[in-house]
């Protein structure tokens, strides 16, 4: 507590030095929790995607897919390695999300049961049920976790998806990925749903249940998918056959830019912080000079000196640390809940990360301190007993 | 038997390449074991520098000539590292100095408590001799008080507790009473002739005052970088020397 008495002694000192070092922590913690976010979202999708091919018209990522014909399906069975080939339909929850930089909030209607037990990515629901085959022909709904919060949605209650209600049957488990964002429907309504979001030229020309928008296709044991997207293309061209190497080659880069930026911020903040704690610190030598003399002439030894400074250096680290911590989970979780409504869930603070920011910036302060602290230890007692 | 040996002690201070000031020209000094001595002498004659080495703050210099030599109750402690000296200071010593003697953030106690945790002495112990000491020079009822609070005088008293928690065998002291009024210095005299007679401490002034020097067992005078005179032991030096019992016992 003698450490804190001394770092109180220059309070608005120490006080500026605590706060643009939090500063830089706070970023950190902040910039740290959205590349976790887009990491999980990252590697949510590349688990997802790793073992299928997901056969559209247009970009899937984008989600500029337009209607393909249900017909494909049975073509694309057809080609040889193909296990199985699962009909979906996705779309905005609705048309007024605006850009968004999180996962966008979707409807998917499935094929309950289609895929025959192929799917690995598995979803565990926390309540109630998942969908079945029955359900076909009937408006319920299975919500993912951020999206059943944001439309408060109960077991056995409704809501209402683009006009329609459907029947709260089953709320799932937090995946931290895309599915937290989705409201899950039997294919057959999110069909009609789907073709009313269609300009009324298309749409007229349309029978809602000869529609899909994406065909997920499930390689047979051994094959590979990058040689049944070669087969596809060649059997059924006029698609986009995207694999898992492919999503991860899209999304990859989305994911070294934010570590750049991450890197980016925390070496500017080692700069500003470092420096400002040397300068803090060096400034405190100075100014207890004296006192250094003293102790050093009843006995303090060289190294005592020194780990004084650097304890002291590395406390003003820590506390930095920890207010930037506090300040930035404070951000992070104020983000999360505006941007809950919106599907702009952007930030995961890890405990990791947390960690990382307040040892950092501790370790920072301790490196700080050891210039002051060297030059300290070297002085000599009697020069700094008549220093003035 | 001398506590304090020295010979051929010289310290030159290199201002620059061509500035240089002698503030000892070779020094030969005897200070007995539970003397009260005091150095006097004009300003600048050397007495601080001197009081630095026989207190293990600086090494005398290297000679060209003969080496200098400097036992410490028979032990050679001329060439020593700064560690060693360092650890000699903290368990052998104690030092009063003319003014900021004090950390000024820590209270009355923990200064004093500085000295016994530097000479490795800490915990209940340590807090008990600090408090002990701290009643010896009557300020028990101040312990908790910052040096801001207290008068130069009491300040004084706390650097002596400080200078006697770890009943070393030798104090230093330059020119502990210089900022005190007569009154104060008295009281401050009267301290160190206690400790003195009580448990045969062996006392280094410097000092500028005559009536302090008078008080001591013995005056020796320094004049340019040297000894002019090293005085005669007065009659109260006769008192027989003891052992050094703990210190603490009487408050
Ligand atoms: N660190 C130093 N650097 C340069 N010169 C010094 C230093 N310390 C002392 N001196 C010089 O050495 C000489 C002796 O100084 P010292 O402090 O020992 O004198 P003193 O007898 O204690 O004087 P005073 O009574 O004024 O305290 C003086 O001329 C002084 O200027
Ligand atoms: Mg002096």
């Amino acid at each position: 507590m003698r450490l804190l008495r001394d770092l109180g002694r220059r309070k608005l000192r120490s006080g500026l030095t605590i706060t643009g070092i939090a500063i830089g922590i706070m970023a950190l913690v902040v910039f740290g929790s959205m590349a976790n976010k887009m990491n999980t979202l990252i590697s949510g999708g590349s688990t997802y995607y790793k073992d299928k091919l997901v056969v559209t018209i247009g970009s899937q990522i984008s989600g500029n897919t337009q209607p393909l014909s249900i017909a494909t399906v049975a073509q694309i069975n057809k080609v040889d390695g193909v296990a199985i080939a699962v009909p979906g339909v996705e779309m905005l929850i609705s048309d007024s999300t605006g850009m968004s930089m999180g996962v966008t909030p979707m409807i998917t209607g499935i094929l309950p049961g289609a895929d025959k037990g192929l799917e690995t990515f598995k979803m565990d629901v926390a309540q109630g049920r998942y969908l079945e085959i029955t359900d076909l022909g009937s408006p319920v709904v299975v919500m993912g976790s951020d999206i059943a919060a944001k439309y408060h949605a109960t077991i056995g209650g409704t809501v209402n998806l683009r006009g329609t209600d459907f029947k709260v049957v089953g709320i799932l488990q937090p995946t931290l990925t895309a599915p937290d964002q989705e409201a899950i429907v039997p294919i057959t309504e999110a069909q009609k749903l789907y073709v009313e979001t269609l300009p009324p030229l298309v749409r007229s020309k349309l029978e809602p249940s000869e529609v899909a928008t994406s065909i997920t296709v499930y390689p047979k044991a051994g094959v590979l998918p990058e040689t049944l997207k070669q087969r596809i293309d060649a059997s059924v061209p006029g698609y986009t056959v995207m694999t898992g190497k492919d999503f991860d080659a899209e999304l990859g880069a989305i994911g070294s830019v934010f570590s750049a930026v991450l890197f980016g911020i925390a070496l500017l903040s080692l700069a500003v912080g470092g420096l400002s704690t040397v300068n803090t610190m060096a400034m405190s030598v100075a100014e207890r000079t004296r006192e250094i003399g003293i102790k050093r002439a009843i006995g303090a030894s060289r190294w005592r000196i020194r780990r004084e400074i650097v304890a002291e250096s590395a406390a003003i680290g820590l506390i930095s640390g920890l207010l930037g911590l506090a300040i930035g989970a404070a951000l992070t979780y104020l983000f999360n809940d505006m941007g809950r409504s919106s599907g702009n869930v952007l930030f995961l603070l890890t405990p990791q990360t947390a960690f990382t920011a307040i040892g950092f910036s501790t370790g920072l302060g301790a490196l700080a301190g050891f210039v002051p602290a060297f030059g300290a230890s070297r002085l000599d007692p009697v020069t700094a007993l008549r220093y003035e | 038997m001398a506590i304090l040996e020295g010979r051929n002690l010289r310290k030159t201070y290199r201002l620059s390449r061509r500035n240089t000031v002698e503030a000892l020209k070779g020094v030969e000094i005897s200070i007995e074991s539970g003397e009260m001595v005091a150095i006097m002498g004009p300003s600048g004659s050397g007495k601080s520098t001197l009081m630095h080495i026989l207190g293990l703050l600086h090494a005398p210099d290297p000679n060209h000539g003969p080496a200098p030599e400097l036992y410490l109750a028979g032990e050679n402690v001329a060439t020593l590292s700064d560690n060693a000296r360092t650890k000699i200071r903290a368990r052998r010593m104690g030092f009063v100095f003319q003014d900021f003697n004090l950390v000024p953030t820590l209270t009355a106690l923990e200064n004093v408590l500085l000295a016994c945790d530097y000479a490795g002495i800490r915990g209940k112990q340590a807090k008990q001799a600090g408090l002990d000491a701290l009643a010896l020079v009557g300020l028990a009822e101040r312990a908790d008080h910052k040096p801001a609070e207290l008068s130069g005088g009491e300040q004084q008293r706390v650097a002596i507790a400080r200078a006697l928690v770890n009943k070393p065998e030798i104090i230093l002291a330059d020119e502990p009473t210089g900022n005190l009024d007569s009154d104060r210095s008295a009281e401050v005299l009267a301290l160190f002739r206690q400790f003195n007679r009580e448990h045969g401490q062996t006392i280094v002034l410097v000092t500028h005052d005559s009536e302090v020097g008078e008080a001591c067992d013995r005056v020796i005078r320094m004049r340019d970088g040297r000894i002019r005179d090293y005085g005669q032991r007065t009659a109260t030096a006769a008192t027989p020397v003891m052992a050094i019992p703990a210190v603490a016992a009487t408050a």
